[in-house]
């Protein structure tokens, strides 16, 4: 007969809400302690809702080394998942999985290469993540919104580094879609680009890169739905 | 290893993956071991054990179907059911009468100890086993010729259709040192062709070895022997994966999975590459190996396939010739990103497609396989009779040859010298060279 070893094992998926930071109309961030919580810039996690039996991806929001665990989320018309996710306050628990992915770089790497992040809506949260871990990384970030008032915490980016591109506003950077901004741009040879956002931006904006010369391996993807 | 069931007997079936095939087998071998003996399902076994698979609802569907036959036909037997269908659909498949237990992957490797204890009159419930994907003994006793060896399960990459991290969890890699002891162990246990296997061991990661280090160091562990790797993602490797297939003891066979044709449709599945990537990967191997061999997976009817995107997929199945096109209509699974994704195709259009594929495939197979008239192949003889055997040769086509005492698990040179049968069952024929 095998012998049997019992485990005792303590649940350590389920976080505190801190705090939910309102930063515009449909959009919240939900700010967790990050305990034991370890990852990588740039990575993702599954989020669950306790009781509820479905869970999303979400990109890290914060950055490595901050004190909480957080992240971005935007609240959809008529979903399942998100008006939920609305509703917690703090103090309401969340189950939180991961971390997953391998979108990011090397610690190395963020302090020798040449980065554009390019992000449309949310898909800006890995890019946030990524900045304030590697405060010294050499990048540019240009982000897609609808109006200029969807870009968040946009003050933690140095001005020379961030380009809002509204497509419905004039009030960004550039107005229009970010692949009209990046139709216009030239990039160094050895730049890595990294994409977050809608398939659509992703595919479109792959094109451009593509036929502006740069390799595939040189582009780094994390598709949103 | 003590038991007091040695007359006690257990039949096995497996659905799925090379992963569950090598599951079960190291299953087997426990039993072995342990005195139980191996029948059939039709043999009154005292216990049978279900490996099921839930990637598709064609699987789920199997899967059903196999638990309630075995259970019907033996209804006093411990019927125990495991393998991803047993994650996915745990409480329901608990509440029904007709099996005795439901153990989930990661305490699969340990259910002879739930047998004896259940025989033995212990109590033991199957979430008091430990949990240990890699407790698996390296086969001795098999269902097959070729014994795989586990490296690394579960899957981080969330591709928007598969369930399998739900099911299988999160990735994780079997030491090296482990996965050497364990090669050493089923070659010695007389295995002459070991399949590299896992749910995405490409991404395999101990330390500081990956994947090409980790199949650096198992060829050149001594022995007669050849290896295989079963199916991997076409990403995350480079230049030295290639030049690693000029070893004699890699086989150049892979079966990279494309999954489709069409850009869009990679990134809406998420995957990690792209057509273009796959091009080079192709065209890179087969520069230097002209005769290597590629089979693939494709899904068709992914949701908002369009009929373009379609024909993608059909340019890149004829483009890269792969001699086996794996086709999976897209099939809903709970939970996943695509399950809630806008534009699911109608089955019926799925049907068509899948033909279509599988047609194209078929035209593949015959002209790959008509290519290989005239050269030889090492065959390892996985069924023999008195005058003829047939096995799979290094580049892992189907070869039937005419021969006499010729036994099985022995590896052959055969020249081969036309084709015969047709689809699914075209296999080459051969003359033996050497005995």
């Amino acid at each position: 007969m095998h012998l049997i070893k019992h485990d005792i094992k303590i649940d350590e998926s389920f976080y505190k809400i801190e705090e939910i930071r309102q930063l515009t109309n449909e959009t919240f961030s939900l700010k967790l302690p990050r305990a034991r919580f370890a990852f990588k810039a740039g990575q993702h996690l599954s989020l669950g809702i306790h009781g509820d039996y479905q869970s999303r991806e979400y990109s890290i929001y914060s950055g490595e080394n901050d004190e909480n665990l957080e992240v971005l989320v935007k609240e959809v018309d008529n979903g399942y998942f998100t008006p939920k996710l609305r509703k917690l306050k703090a103090g309401d628990l969340v189950e939180i999985h991961g971390p997953f992915g391998k979108f990011g770089m090397e610690a190395k790497a963020a302090e020798t290469g040449k980065f554009v992040f390019i992000a449309s809506g949310t898909g800006i949260a890995p890019f946030r993540s990524i900045v304030r871990t590697y405060p010294e990384i050499d990048y540019t970030l240009i982000h897609g919104v609808r109006y200029a008032n969807e870009a968040y915490d946009p003050h933690e980016y140095a001005t020379d580094r961030y380009i809002l591109c509204t497509s419905r506003d004039q009030k960004g950077t550039y107005h229009g879609r970010v692949t009209g901004y990046l139709n216009n741009c030239t990039f160094a040879p050895e730049t890595h680009f990294y994409l977050c956002g809608n398939s659509d931006m992703i595919f479109d904006a792959l094109e451009i890169l593509k036929e502006k010369g740069f390799e595939r391996d040189q582009i780094h993807c994390e598709v949103y739905f | 290893m003590i038991t007091n069931n040695n007359t006690k007997k257990v039949a096995f079936k497996t659905l799925g993956c090379r992963l569950n095939q090598y599951e079960t087998d190291a299953l087997v071998t426990d039993f072995d071991e342990a005195g139980y003996k191996l029948v059939d399902f039709d043999q009154s076994p005292d216990i049978v054990v279900i490996n099921t698979c839930t990637v598709t609802n064609q699987s789920d569907q199997k899967s059903r179907t196999v638990i309630s036959q075995a259970a019907r036909k033996n209804k006093d037997a411990v019927v125990v059911v495991t393998g991803c269908m047993a994650n996915n659909f745990k409480e329901k498949l608990e509440s029904q009468d007709n099996i005795t237990f439901v153990v989930e992957n990661n305490r699969k490797s340990s259910i002879l100890s739930l047998v004896d204890a259940h025989f033995s009159g212990e109590i033991l419930h199957p979430e008091q086993l430990p949990q240990d994907v890699f407790r698996y003994e390296p086969v001795r006793k098999s269902l097959h010729t070729r014994s795989a060896v586990k490296v690394q399960d579960g899957c981080d990459n969330f591709c928007t259709f598969c369930i399998i991290p739900t099911v299988r969890g999160r990735a994780v890699s079997r030491p090296v040192a482990d996965v050497l002891e364990s090669v050493r162990k089923t070659i010695e246990n007389g295995f002459k062709e070991i399949v590299v296997t896992g749910v995405n061991i490409g991404r395999y990661e101990d330390g500081e070895s990956k994947f090409e280090d980790l199949l650096a160091k198992i060829l050149e562990v001594p022995g007669d022997f050849r290896v295989r790797i079963s199916s991997l993602e076409p990403d995350g490797f480079g230049d030295r994966f290639v030049e690693l297939f000029s070893h004699p003891k890699l086989m150049p066979h892979l079966h990279l999975c494309l999954q489709s044709g069409s850009e869009k449709t990679l990134l809406r599945m998420r995957r990690m590459y792209d057509v273009e990537q796959f091009r080079k990967t192709i065209n890179q191997f087969r520069s230097v190996y002209p005769e290597f061999n590629f089979t693939t997976d494709i899904i068709v009817g992914f949701p908002g396939e369009t009929n373009e995107e379609f024909q993608q997929t059909l340019d890149a199945v004829a483009e890269f010739n792969f001699s086996h096109v794996h086709t999976f209509k897209y099939s809903v699974r709970k939970g996943t990103r695509a399950e809630r994704m806008e534009n699911h195709v109608p089955e019926k259009i799925k049907t068509a497609r899948s033909a279509q594929i599988r047609e194209l495939s078929e035209e593949n197979k015959l002209r790959y396989y008509q290519s290989l008239i005239g050269k030889t192949q090492n065959i390892l003889v996985e069924k023999a009779t008195k005058t003829k055997a047939s096995g799979y040769g290094d580049l892992f086509v189907p070869v039937e040859f005419q021969a006499s005492e010729i036994q099985k698990n022995t590896i052959h040179a055969v020249k081969l010298t036309g084709l015969s049968g047709e689809g699914e069952k075209l296999v080459l024929l051969g003359e033996l060279i050497e005995v």
